[in-house]
């Protein structure tokens, strides 16, 4: 009985997608916004592009909400505030001091990392296990005061980093901005530095030890308390990382964490909550997405939001384990 | 019995659960480097009181001394790395891990990397799941589960081993090759057992000192042909229930 009704989630989650993507090409043809020639194709194929790249940058950071989630079972809604945080320690580093944003990661995400050992031992350490309402207010909490220090400095006003916005000619048609490949290859080659890390390394095995089944990984001598710090320290450096790339694509003020917490939700829920390699497919999934959406649909970025939260509810509701986590109990 | 000869002092310990006196003030010494026996009726506290030596519960009262050391109020991972492993009644082994990655799982931070790979190779040799290496554990039989809960028990070289039902589910077959495997532990390293087990055969042909839990009560212990005819131990048994 229930495998039948695991098979059947699997299926209508898979005609959900279908019709995710087909509906944007639907509306386009309607609208008469699809033309099938060349030049639409090619800009097709550019979008499509752009969705990736963004989707990889996206995925690497809803991968660091997925692995709080996976070991410890809290929702981290300050996670977007980290990525923030990350855009403008990059900021400071290259109006200030004046060093190249991806070179500045070799000192924000020692910074970050320490930043997460000490969100965990501080505060959440003490709460992990106990309900789960509590880690959530105190991330809320810790994401709203993260907010308004950043305001107190920053003040409001958005802030860029010029960095390589120079466009890259694939084809004579196709191109993109070399900042965009620049965030994706960094993203794709963290992302997967970090897996490598959690499936050979013993600090890593040791994670995904504790995320099964963290009372056998205590008696199998595993202080879980240290396992929850690096966890909570790897997650923030993967904010921050995501911070740095989104800062040489876009602006971004105090505010737009919100936004990163809110898409790496949607991501994650799509992935399978807790789920590595779940969380990577959904990120670039969901960003294909939401750039056909912007693509064809005219007044398009209104929607692009309602799709991906829609997405995130229907999901859940078809199939709360999304395409890879793990069963419910 | 002077000090270098016990393992384990158990003093007065108490864990009630709510209204439920799942161990009710239980004193008593764990012979070192032999092999014991903890018996009793279904919900008499056995498994109980392995939670509280080791630590994954935490007694109401009571002290447990181990090399000088009272271990309660200690975490698990301090218990396990001082040297007492356990395995569980239903066993808990990481199923969407490989049988070699569970192995690793349970090796000391301490342990050189090389050293642990090469512990864990002879520990799956030791008890015959080598072919079986990269095998998620969910994959395994329950009684090669059972196996690589207690291959996994000895990664750290520990001084102490509880088993919680080592018998339970496991063919005969096994069941003596695991039975062979703890002999061995115990004569050729001198390493202290103490088994929590319904099979009698197991009890009465393995352990040189048995003790008896009823109602989180210590009620008898003594040599296993001794403990036989007890008649509190008769009564516990086919008496009251
Ligand atoms: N976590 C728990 N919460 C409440 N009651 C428990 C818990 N664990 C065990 N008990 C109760 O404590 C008593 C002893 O259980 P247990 O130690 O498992 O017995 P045994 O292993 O000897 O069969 C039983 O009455 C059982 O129902
Ligand atoms: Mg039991």
């Amino acid at each position: 009985m229930q495998e039948k009704a695991e098979i059947r989630s699997k299926y209508w989650l898979a005609v959900f997608l279908v019709a995710a993507y087909t509906i944007p090409f639907a509306v386009g043809i309607y609208t008469e916004n699809v033309f099938f020639d060349l030049q639409w194709l090619a800009d097709l194929t550019t979008v499509i592009l752009n969705g990736i790249m963004q989707g990889g940058v996206y995925a690497m950071f809803a991968v660091g909400l997925t692995l709080i989630f996976g070991v410890m079972r809290i929702i981290n809604v300050a996670h977007g505030e980290l990525v923030m945080l990350g855009a403008y320690l990059t900021w400071m580093f290259f109006f200030y001091v004046g060093v190249d944003p991806l070179l500045a990661l070799f000192i924000t995400l020692p910074i970050a990392f320490i930043i997460g050992l000490l969100i965990q031992k501080l505060l959440l350490n003490a709460v992990v296990g106990g309900p789960e309402l509590t880690p959530l207010l105190i991330t809320f909490g810790m994401g709203l005061t993260i907010i308004h220090i950043v305001e107190a400095i920053f003040t409001t006003d958005y802030r860029t980093i010029p960095y390589a916005p120079d466009a890259f000619q694939l084809t004579e048609t196709i191109a993109v901005s070399r900042s965009k490949i620049i965030s994706f290859v960094m993203a794709a080659f963290i992302s997967i530095t970090v897996f490598i890390f959690l499936k050979i390394h013993r600090i890593g095995k040791a994670i995904r030890a504790t995320a099964q089944n963290a009372d056998v990984a205590m008696v199998c001598g595993i202080n879980i308390f240290h396992i929850y710090m690096i966890t909570s320290g790897l997650a923030a450096a993967l904010a921050v990382a995501g911070g740095a790339l989104v800062s040489i694509q876009f602006g971004f003020n105090p505010e737009t964490g919100v936004l990163y917490t809110l898409q790496a939700f949607a991501i994650i829920v799509l992935g399978g909550r807790g789920h590595y390699i779940g969380a990577l497919i959904g990120g670039v999934m969901l960003a294909v997405i939401e750039s056909l959406i912007s693509f064809m649909i005219p007044n398009g970025t209104a929607m692009v939001e309602i799709a991906s939260y829609g997405m995130m509810v229907f999901v859940l509701l078809i199939r709360p384990r999304g395409l890879m986590g793990p069963k419910e109990n | 019995m002077a000090d270098m000869e016990i393992a384990l002092d158990i003093q007065h310990l108490k864990k009630y659960f709510g209204g439920i006196k799942a161990v009710d003030g239980c004193t008593f010494q764990v012979p070192r480097g032999q092999i014991s026996g903890l018996i009793g009726p279904n919900g008499a506290g056995k498994t109980t009181t392995f939670n509280l030596l080791t630590g994954v519960l935490e007694a109401d009262s009571g002290e447990v001394i181990y090399n000088g050391e009272n271990i309660v109020g200690l975490k698990p991972y301090e218990i396990f790395n001082r040297g007492i492993s356990r395995t569980f009644q239903i066993t808990r082994i990481y199923r969407e891990m490989t049988v070699f990655e569970n192995m690793l799982s349970a090796s000391s931070m301490k342990m050189p990397v090389r050293e642990a790979r090469e512990r864990a190779e002879q520990l799956m040799e030791f008890v015959t799941l080598t072919k079986l290496r990269g095998e998620y554990g969910g994959n395994l039989s329950y009684g090669q589960q059972k196996l690589l809960e207690f291959a996994r028990a000895l990664m750290t070289d520990p001084d102490l081993i509880l088993l919680d039902e080592p018998a339970a589910g496991v063919n005969r077959t096994l069941l003596n090759n695991l039975l062979d495997h703890i002999h061995h532990l115990q004569e050729e390293q001198g390493k202290t057992i103490l088994i929590v087990e319904h099979d009698m055969n197991v009890i009465m042909n393995h352990c040189e000192k048995v003790f008896v839990l009823d109602y989180g009560v210590k009620i008898a212990e003594g040599l296993p042909e001794d403990i036989q005819t007890n008649e509190d131990v008769i009564e516990a048994y086919f008496g009251h229930r």
